[in-house]
C-alpha cells in the first residue's frame, strides 16, 4: 500500500509508547499497514509521508483461558493467535479468507472483514470487547475492558471497525473467545445459486443451526459444528432434509471446498501465499444485501457485468465476486447493489486501477466527516480510503 | 431558565398543541426513571406521534438551544432518562408500531416505543424471537434497549442489543436524520451504528430500529442446582466453560436472595442453601441432550446437594420466576435497598463475593447477591433501613462495590448503564484522556451538546451533587417489572 511517487518514511513501532510517539512526532499523511493483505482494498490511498507498520505491535499481552478473553497487540496475525488458542480449545471465532494469508487482528478489524462463520459469531465488532487506539496527534485512548459484558462509556472500538486506517490507529485489542467445537462437518448440495437459495431457506427453517451456509463453485456448503457425539445424528438429519443429492464430505474434501471458497473470496486462483495475486485486470467486489435479495443480485451482476467466482452467504447476505477492474464496470456494479439497498466495497484492485472503491454515499457521510474532523482534524490518517466521501 | 413562549409555540406548531405537556402535575410523572433517587421536573414534555415529529421537535430544540432527553418506558436504572430542568423530555411512547416482520430475512422493523416483549410476540407466529431479554422486557422499549445496549439473562450465548441491531434511523442533535448500519452486517465505513447503541441517549434519538430475529431453539433444558458454597457453584460455572459449553444462561443466587425469592413467589428454591445455580442450555436436540448430561455430571462432581430439572415449560417458568423476582422480593426482607451492576472477570467471582461480604460486615449491612454468573455481571443488593438512618452508609457501600469491580479488572456497569448514577465513578475506570476522547466523539454527533446533557460522562456540576433517597419505581412496586 506504499505510494509510488512520494518519498515515505516507514516506522515500525514495537510498543504503544512508540506508536504514540510516531504519530505525535511526525507531520503529514500517514498510511497504516499491517500484513498488507488488504492494501489494495477500498479507496486508493493517496501518497503518504509516513507508513506506520503495525506488525511489531504484536503478541499476546494477556490470555485468561477461564475468562475466555485475550488481549493482543493489533499487529498479531490472527492465524498465529488462533493456533496458540487452539492449545486451550479456544478460538477467536473469525474466519475471513485472508487469515490464510497472514492478516493481522487489527487489519481484520479495520476492514470489518468476516468469513462464513459470521452467520453465528458475527463480524469482528461483535468479538472486540476492549481496545487501545492512538489518534493522529498521538493521543492514546482506551475503551471497553476485559469483560464481555460492559456498557461503560462510548465504544471507540466500533469507530475503528471498518475505518480502513482513518480515524485512529488500533494498537491493542481485547477479544472475546469461543470454545473450539469438538467436531465439524460439511454437507454439499450441488446446484445453481437459485437452487441453493431455496435449499438454504429449508436449512434455516430447520432447527439444525449451521455455522456456515455458503454457495460457492456450483454447490451449497452447509457446515455443522459442535459436540462429536451429536454431530453424526445432526449431519444425517441435514442430509435427509436436503435430499438424495446432498453429500457429507470427507475431512479432506471439506478442507478443499473451504479453501476453494477462500480463494474465490480473495480473487485468487488459489491461496498459495501472499505473493500470489489476483488475475490480471480483475478486482473483487464485496457486497452485502438482504439475504433474500443476494442470489438475484449476484445473478444480475454476473449476467450484466460478467462477474465470476461468485460466493454467496445465503443467510448473512454477504457475497463476493470477481469483476473486470474497469472504472465504468465497477461503478455500474456499485449502482446495481445500491439499487437493491445493499452495500459494496471494492477489494483486490490491481495496481494502478482507478475503479471506484465505493458506490453512492450513505446518508451518514456527513456524520462520518464530523467524526473524522473531531478525531483527526488534519485528515492525516488514511487519506483516499473513503474517497470521494472523506 | 424556563422555555420561552416562542419556543413553546414552535413546539406546538411542530407536533400539535395536544402533544405538548405543560401541566405541572403531568410533568411530574416524567421527573425520574427507574433510579428514583434522582428527580428533576422538565420544562416541557413532547409526545410526538411520528418519526418526522421527533425530528421536528429536535429541530426546534436546536434552533432555540434547548436541551432534550429522550425517554422510552422510563425503566432505566441509571438515571439515563433523568430530565434537565430547563429542557424538554421527548417521550417515544406514541411511536409503538411494529412496522415490519420479515420471516424470510428474519428481521423486524420497529418504532422506538415498541416493547421488547412485543417484538417476540410479533415474531412468534413465524417460530422466531428477539433474543435480548432484559427482565423489564414486558414494559421496556426497544428504543431504550438501544440507548442502554441492554442485555438480559440469555446474553452469555446470544449477545447484547448491539449484536442484534442491523440498522437505525437516527435523529441527530441538529435535527438531521441519518441511517446507521444497513441490510446486512456489511457497513459502509466505520460502525457508527455500534457507537450509537449504548450511548445512553447522548448522541441522538433512534426513530426506526431494524433488529435480527432468531429461530426458536429446538430444545431447551433448564436445571436448578443447590451447592454447599458459593465457591463450589463458581467452580461448576468454570468447569462448564472449560468443557467448551456455552449455556444459554447461568445464574447464581446466594442464601439471602433465595430467601427473598421464596418469600415472594414460592418457586421451589431451597431455603438456607449457600448457593443456587440456574443453568439453561438450548440448541439442536442431540447437542442439547449431550451437553446437559455433561453439566449434570459437573454439578455432581462439585457436591451438588439437590438438582431439579424442569420437566416442562411450566416448571421452567417457575425456576425463572424465582430468579427474576429475587430483586423485587428483597423488599420483603428489607425496607430499602440499592442495586449495583458491576462486572468482574468470571474467574474472580468468588473473590469479589468474599470481599463484598467483608465490606458488608464492616458497614454493618446485609448484601444479597443475584447475578449472571456466566458473564461475571453482579447485582449486589445492599439492604438497609432508611428510617434507621442507614441510607448514607448503604449508598457508600454500594458505590464502593461498583468501584471494587473495576479494581478487579471489570466494569462499573454490565447492563444498567452509567447515566446519572455512575457518571462520577467513570474516572475510576477510565483516564482523563480516555474520557476527553469520548467527549470528542459525542461532540461529533451533537456539537451543541443538547442531547441528554450531564449523562454518561462526569461533569463538575453533577459530581458535586448528592442524590436523594432511593425509592422503588412505581411499576416495580406494582410488581410489573423487576430489575435483574
Amino acid at each position: 500500500m506504499t505510494s509510488t511517487d512520494a518519498p515515505t518514511t516507514t516506522l515500525r513501532p514495537t510498543d504503544l509508547a512508540e506508536a504514540s510517539a510516531a504519530l505525535a512526532d511526525s507531520a503529514g499523511r500517514v498510511l497504516i499497514r499491517g500484513a498488507g493483505t488488504a492494501a489494495d482494498w477500498a479507496g486508493r490511498p493517496e501518497p503518504a509521508d509516513l507508513v506506520l507498520d503495525t506488525t511489531a505491535l504484536s503478541g499476546v499481552r494477556a490470555h485468561n483461558p477461564s475468562d475466555m478473553t485475550v488481549e493482543v497487540g493489533a499487529g498479531t496475525p490472527l492465524g498465529e493467535l488462533n493456533a496458540l488458542l487452539a492449545e486451550h480449545g479456544q478460538q477467536v471465532a473469525l474466519d475471513p479468507a485472508r487469515v490464510r494469508l497472514g492478516a493481522t487482528v487489527g487489519g481484520l478489524i479495520a476492514t470489518a472483514d468476516s468469513g462464513p462463520s459470521a452467520l453465528v459469531y458475527g463480524t469482528p465488532r461483535d468479538l472486540v470487547i476492549g481496545a487501545t487506539v492512538v489518534l493522529a496527534d498521538g493521543t492514546v485512548a482506551r475503551t471497553g475492558g476485559h469483560v464481555i459484558k460492559n456498557v461503560a462509556g462510548y465504544d471507540l472500538a466500533k469507530l475503528v471497525h471498518g475505518c480502513y486506517g482513518t480515524l485512529a490507529l488500533l494498537a491493542e485489542v481485547v477479544l472475546r473467545l469461543h470454545p473450539l467445537p469438538e467436531a465439524s462437518t460439511t454437507i454439499r448440495l450441488a446446484g445453481s445459486l437459485a437452487d441453493a437459495a431455496r435449499a438454504a431457506g429449508q436449512v434455516l427453517a430447520s432447527p439444525l443451526e449451521p455455522v456456515a451456509l455458503e454457495w460457492s463453485d456450483g454447490g451449497l456448503l452447509v457446515r455443522l459444528a459442535g459436540g462429536a457425539a451429536a454431530l453424526d445424528a445432526r449431519a444425517e438429519r441435514l442430509v435427509s432434509l436436503l435430499g438424495l443429492s446432498a453429500v457429507r464430505l470427507r475431512p479432506d474434501e471439506e478442507a478443499d471446498v473451504w479453501a476453494e471458497h477462500a480463494a474465490r473470496v480473495t480473487g485468487r486462483a488459489s491461496l498459495g501465499g501472499p505473493a500470489e495475486r489476483a488475475p490480471e485486470g480483475t478486482a473483487v467486489l464485496r457486497v452485502g444485501a438482504r439475504p433474500s435479495r443476494l442470489a438475484g443480485l449476484l445473478g444480475e451482476l454476473t449476467a450484466a457485468l460478467g462477474a465470476s467466482a461468485v460466493t454467496a452467504g445465503l443467510a448473512t447476505g454477504i457475497g463476493t465476486l470477481t469483476l473486470p477492474a474497469e472504472p465504468d464496470i465497477v461503478a455500474r456494479a456499485h449502482q446495481l447493489v445500491h439499487r437493491v439497498g445493499g452495500t459494496s466495497v471494492l477489494r483486490a484492485r490491481p495496481a494502478g486501477a482507478t475503479a471506484p472503491g465505493w458506490g453512492p454515499a450513505p446518508s451518514s457521510v456527513g456524520l462520518l466527516r464530523s467524526v473524522r474532523d473531531e478525531l483527526d482534524p488534519k485528515g492525516r490518517l488514511g487519506a483516499g480510503r473513503f474517497a470521494p466521501w472523506l | 431558565m424556563p422555555i420561552g413562549a416562542t419556543a413553546r409555540r414552535d413546539f406546538e406548531r411542530a407536533i400539535g398543541a395536544d402533544n405538548v405537556i405543560t401541566d405541572l402535575a403531568q410533568l411530574r410523572s416524567y421527573e425520574c426513571d427507574g433510579l428514583t433517587g434522582y428527580r428533576v421536573v422538565p420544562a416541557l414534555v413532547l409526545l410526538p406521534r411520528t418519526a418526522e415529529q421527533v425530528a421536528a421537535s429536535v429541530r426546534v430544540c436546536a434552533a432555540h438551544g434547548i436541551p432534550f432527553v429522550a425517554r422510552g418506558a422510563g425503566t432505566g436504572l441509571s438515571g439515563g432518562a433523568l430530565p434537565v430542568s430547563d429542557g424538554v423530555v421527548i417521550s417515544l411512547q406514541r411511536l409503538r408500531r411494529v412496522l415490519e416482520v420479515d420471516p424470510v430475512d428474519r428481521r423486524a422493523v420497529l418504532e422506538p416505543g415498541v416493547t421488547n416483549l412485543d417484538i417476540t410476540k410479533a415474531a412468534a407466529p413465524y417460530g422466531l424471537y428477539y433474543a435480548p431479554d432484559p427482565s423489564s422486557q414486558q414494559v421496556c422499549t426497544i428504543g431504550g434497549n438501544v440507548a442502554e445496549n441492554s442485555g438480559g439473562a440469555h446474553c452469555l450465548k446470544y449477545g447484547f442489543t448491539t449484536n442484534h441491531v442491523l440498522s437505525l434511523e437516527v435523529v441527530l442533535g441538529d435535527g438531521s436524520v441519518v441511517t446507521l448500519g444497513g441490510d446486512s452486517a456489511e457497513q459502509l465505513g466505520p460502525d457508527l451504528r455500534g457507537v450509537f447503541v449504548g450511548s445512553e441517549g447522548t448522541v441522538g434519538i433512534a426513530t426506526k430500529i431494524t433488529v435480527r430475529l432468531l429461530r426458536a431453539p429446538e430444545s431447551v433444558r433448564t436445571l436448578l442446582a443447590d451447592f454447599p458454597s458459593i465457591e463450589a457453584a463458581g467452580e461448576v460455572v468454570s468447569d462448564i466453560v472449560a468443557a467448551g459449553i456455552v449455556p444459554a444462561a447461568v445464574e447464581m443466587m446466594d442464601t439471602l436472595a433465595i430467601e427473598a425469592a421464596e418469600e415472594a413467589v414460592h418457586a421451589g428454591y431451597t431455603r438456607g442453601v449457600p448457593a443456587a445455580l440456574v443453568v439453561e442450555l438450548d440448541g439442536p436436540a442431540e447437542e442439547c441432550d449431550e451437553q446437559f448430561e455433561r453439566v449434570r455430571a459437573i454439578c455432581d462432581k462439585h457436591g451438588c446437594t439437590r438438582l431439579h430439572v424442569a420437566a416442562d415449560t411450566e416448571e421452567r417458568a417457575a425456576i425463572w420466576r424465582g430468579r427474576k423476582s429475587a430483586f423485587a422480593a428483597v423488599g420483603r426482607i428489607s425496607p430499602d435497598y440499592f442495586v449495583q451492576d458491576g462486572v468482574v472477570p468470571r474467574t474472580r467471582l468468588a473473590e469479589v463475593l468474599g470481599r463484598i461480604a467483608d465490606m458488608g460486615s464492616a458497614a454493618g449491612l446485609r448484601v444479597a447477591n443475584v447475578f449472571h454468573a456466566g458473564d461475571g455481571n453482579l447485582h449486589p443488593l445492599v439492604l438497609y433501613n432508611a428510617a434507621a438512618g442507614e441510607t448514607e452508609r448503604a449508598e457508600e457501600l454500594s458505590g464502593k462495590i461498583a468501584e471494587l469491580c473495576v479494581e478487579l479488572g471489570g466494569s462499573l456497569s454490565g447492563e444498567h448503564g452509567i447515566g446519572t448514577d455512575k457518571a462520577c465513578s467513570m474516572p475510576k475506570m477510565f483516564g482523563e484522556v480516555d474520557l476527553a476522547v469520548m467527549a470528542r466523539v459525542r461532540s461529533a454527533f451533537d456539537p451543541a451538546g443538547l442531547c441528554n446533557p450531564g449523562k454518561l460522562l462526569p461533569t463538575p456540576r453533577l459530581c458535586g451533587e448528592r442524590p436523594g433517597k432511593f425509592r422503588p419505581h412505581p411499576l416495580e412496586e406494582a410488581g410489573v417489572i423487576d430489575r435483574l
